[in-house]
């Protein structure tokens, strides 16, 4: 059985975006063909999730579990039926959790079934800039709690620090640098920095194979006049 | 100054707290429920009151009953839940009683969904609630201004001692952008109308029954001055392009940033466009209208809606201009279909 990559952390973070990228960048590889998975897990909150990057995931044969179509503004917690025996078979999947402790109790529920896996990534996105991500203590208790609520322990941090259109060289570096210390403190790998692609070349000498660089799938591009 | 990512929800949430807002009564409804999370989370280490309430009935009167003591205190909610509160927005205005009241809405009538929708304008400002009132109804259009606006809403809550309501589309509840917190407000209103437990003066009532006849015409009357000197000092609304031309779009709420991607397209096309955005939906900005009632061809007013500030636009203009519409529910329209639409415009009248 293939990997199985999850993404958690809190709302807005970075996770969908980060999750599309993930599932799309192996969708490249030929010997991945026709076998990666986004699974779009966000039962809390229909705004912004991975499932409205469907057109672009089957259009590069990523095949998207998530919400049946008529139920994508549900505004119920709804798993797609066959996501247990989809995890049980040979595939790349890539797993969208929602935001906060309540976004990562469906992984409690479905993790007697991930463990069966050989390899698993269960990544922390986090973001220093977004209000409850901004300090230790907050981040600190948000992991334990995503660990109670998922029995799931977190392998790797992904560092994801912006201001989306705002977000500028230093902005990466003085964020990246404070979940470096978060990170340090929690005693955890820090396994990626993301960054938007608009930066990779620059930050490339500086970071090397920490950097990976992501393109905003959900970002409405009329955002920038104001 | 650093600035944080914020949803809209957040952001609004934030900024009550900025305004010392210390007490939020509520049940929660998607879009809207971001806002009761974050001061469930916030409000009990700064000494405030959080309740989920039964049902937006008893949140509303909570509202009521908060307010009374002269705290700052709101509700937030969606179209279905704004509707259980009217009994209690009617209560309130007659009582005179400073509040936040936020509908992040979504698309109606009945359950509807929970996509994003402007169709809840009639609601605000006519107000579903009984008797001759009025409510203050700002419309904000980006992350900061869900802040910034929360802020100036209990400012004019307490200065007129009236309901102030926010209304923002669910996608502006949900959207994250970078924005400056603001330094907590330090100047208070004095209340001296509060119920404040009665030492030493005379006892403040609040109270809503005023069954002899000249007593209800004359708090009527007071109301209604009220409402006068609102609509002389607050109207407010943004212009974009205006001047020259021959075109005015017409939108508020984040739909108006969507708007002015495609004026600048339309522009781009040869068809000179310009935007007036709304910010005070109660009270109409009416006077914005006047202008260009006398420079433009055409006025087009774009929501996510069957058509409902259209009507306020075709007041304020009277009759001068001809006043199109065009408004989705369920989809927002994207900058290229009013661009599209505006092209076609220019097209069929020759401009």
């Amino acid at each position: 059985m293939g990997n199985i990559s999850v993404f958690a952390g809190g709302f807005g973070s970075g996770k969908s975006e980060i999750a599309l990228n993930f599932a799309l960048d192996a969708a490249k590889k030929p010997i991945e063909e026709g076998k990666v998975i986004l699974a779009d897990l966000d039962l809390v909150n229909p705004f912004f999730a991975s499932r409205e990057a469907k057109h672009q995931l089957e259009e590069n044969g990523v095949r998207l579990l998530g919400p049946r179509a008529d139920l994508i503004f549900g505004d119920v917690p709804q798993l797609p039926p066959e996501i247990i025996g989809i995890i049980g078979q040979d595939n790349n999947m890539v797993i969208d959790l929602a935001g906060d402790e309540i976004g990562s109790l469906v992984l409690g529920y479905l993790s007697s079934v991930i463990k069966m896996r050989d390899q698993m990534d269960f990544f922390l996105v986090l973001n220093p800039y977004r209000p409850f991500a901004c300090d230790i203590d907050s981040v600190e208790s948000l992991k334990n709690m995503l660990e109670a609520a998922s029995k799931t322990k977190i392998t790797a941090i992904i560092s994801n620090p912006n201001l989306v259109e705002e977000t500028d060289i230093e902005v990466i570096v003085k964020g990246h640098a404070k979940v470096q210390e978060y990170a340090d403190h929690m005693h955890m790998p820090l396994r990626y920095l993301t960054v938007e692609e608009r930066f990779y070349d620059q930050l490339l000498p500086q970071y090397g194979s920490l950097l990976r660089k992501i393109s905003l799938y959900l970002r409405p591009g009329w955002l920038q006049v104001f | 100054m650093e600035k944080v990512l914020m949803k809209g929800n957040e952001a609004l949430a934030e900024g009550a707290l900025i305004a010392g807002c210390r007490g939020f009564f509520g049940y929660p409804i998607t879009p809207s429920s971001e806002i009761a999370e974050y001061m469930a989370r916030k409000l009990p280490g700064l000494g405030g009151v959080f309740v989920q309430a039964e049902s937006e009935l008893a949140a509303i009167n909570m509202v009521y009953g908060g307010s009374s003591t002269g705290t700052r205190v709101m509700t937030a909610s969606s179209g279905p839940g704004i509707s259980l509160k009217q009994e209690g927005i009617s209560f309130i205005a007659e009582a005179e009683l400073p509040c936040l009241i936020v509908n992040v809405s979504r698309g109606g009538p009945g359950l509807g969904g929970i996509q994003p929708s402007q169709a809840d304008y009639f609601q605000a400002t006519r107000g579903g609630g009984h008797g001759d009132y009025r409510v203050i109804v700002l419309a904000p259009s980006g992350t900061q201004e869900m802040m910034d606006y929360t802020i100036e809403a209990f400012d004019l809550a307490d200065r007129y001692r009236t309901p102030v309501m926010i209304m923002a589309e669910g996608t502006l509840g949900n959207i994250m952008e970078p924005i400056i917190v603001r330094d907590p407000v330090e100047k208070f209103y004095d209340k001296p109308w509060a119920i404040t437990g009665c030492k030493g003066r005379k006892p403040n009532i609040v109270n809503t029954l005023h069954l002899a006849s000249d007593f209800l015409e004359e708090r009527n009357r007071i109301l209604q001055a009220k409402y006068k000197l609102i609509e002389q000092n607050e109207k407010r609304a943004e212009t974009f392009l205006t001047d020259d031309a021959d075109v005015i779009v017409v939108a508020f709420g984040l739909m108006a940033r969507i708007v002015k991607k495609a004026v600048m397209e339309a522009r781009k096309n040869g068809v000179k466009a310009g935007l007036i955005r709304p910010i005070t939906l109660w009270p109409f900005p009416d006077e914005h209208f006047k202008k260009v009632a006398e420079t433009a061809r055409m006025v087009l007013s774009v929501e996510i809606s069957m058509g409902q500030m259209v009507e306020d636009i075709r007041l304020s203009v009277n009759g001068r201009v001809p006043v199109e519409f065009y408004g989705r529910i369920g989809f927002t329209p994207n900058p290229e279909e009013i661009t599209q639409q505006l092209l076609l415009l220019a097209e069929r009248e020759g401009f």
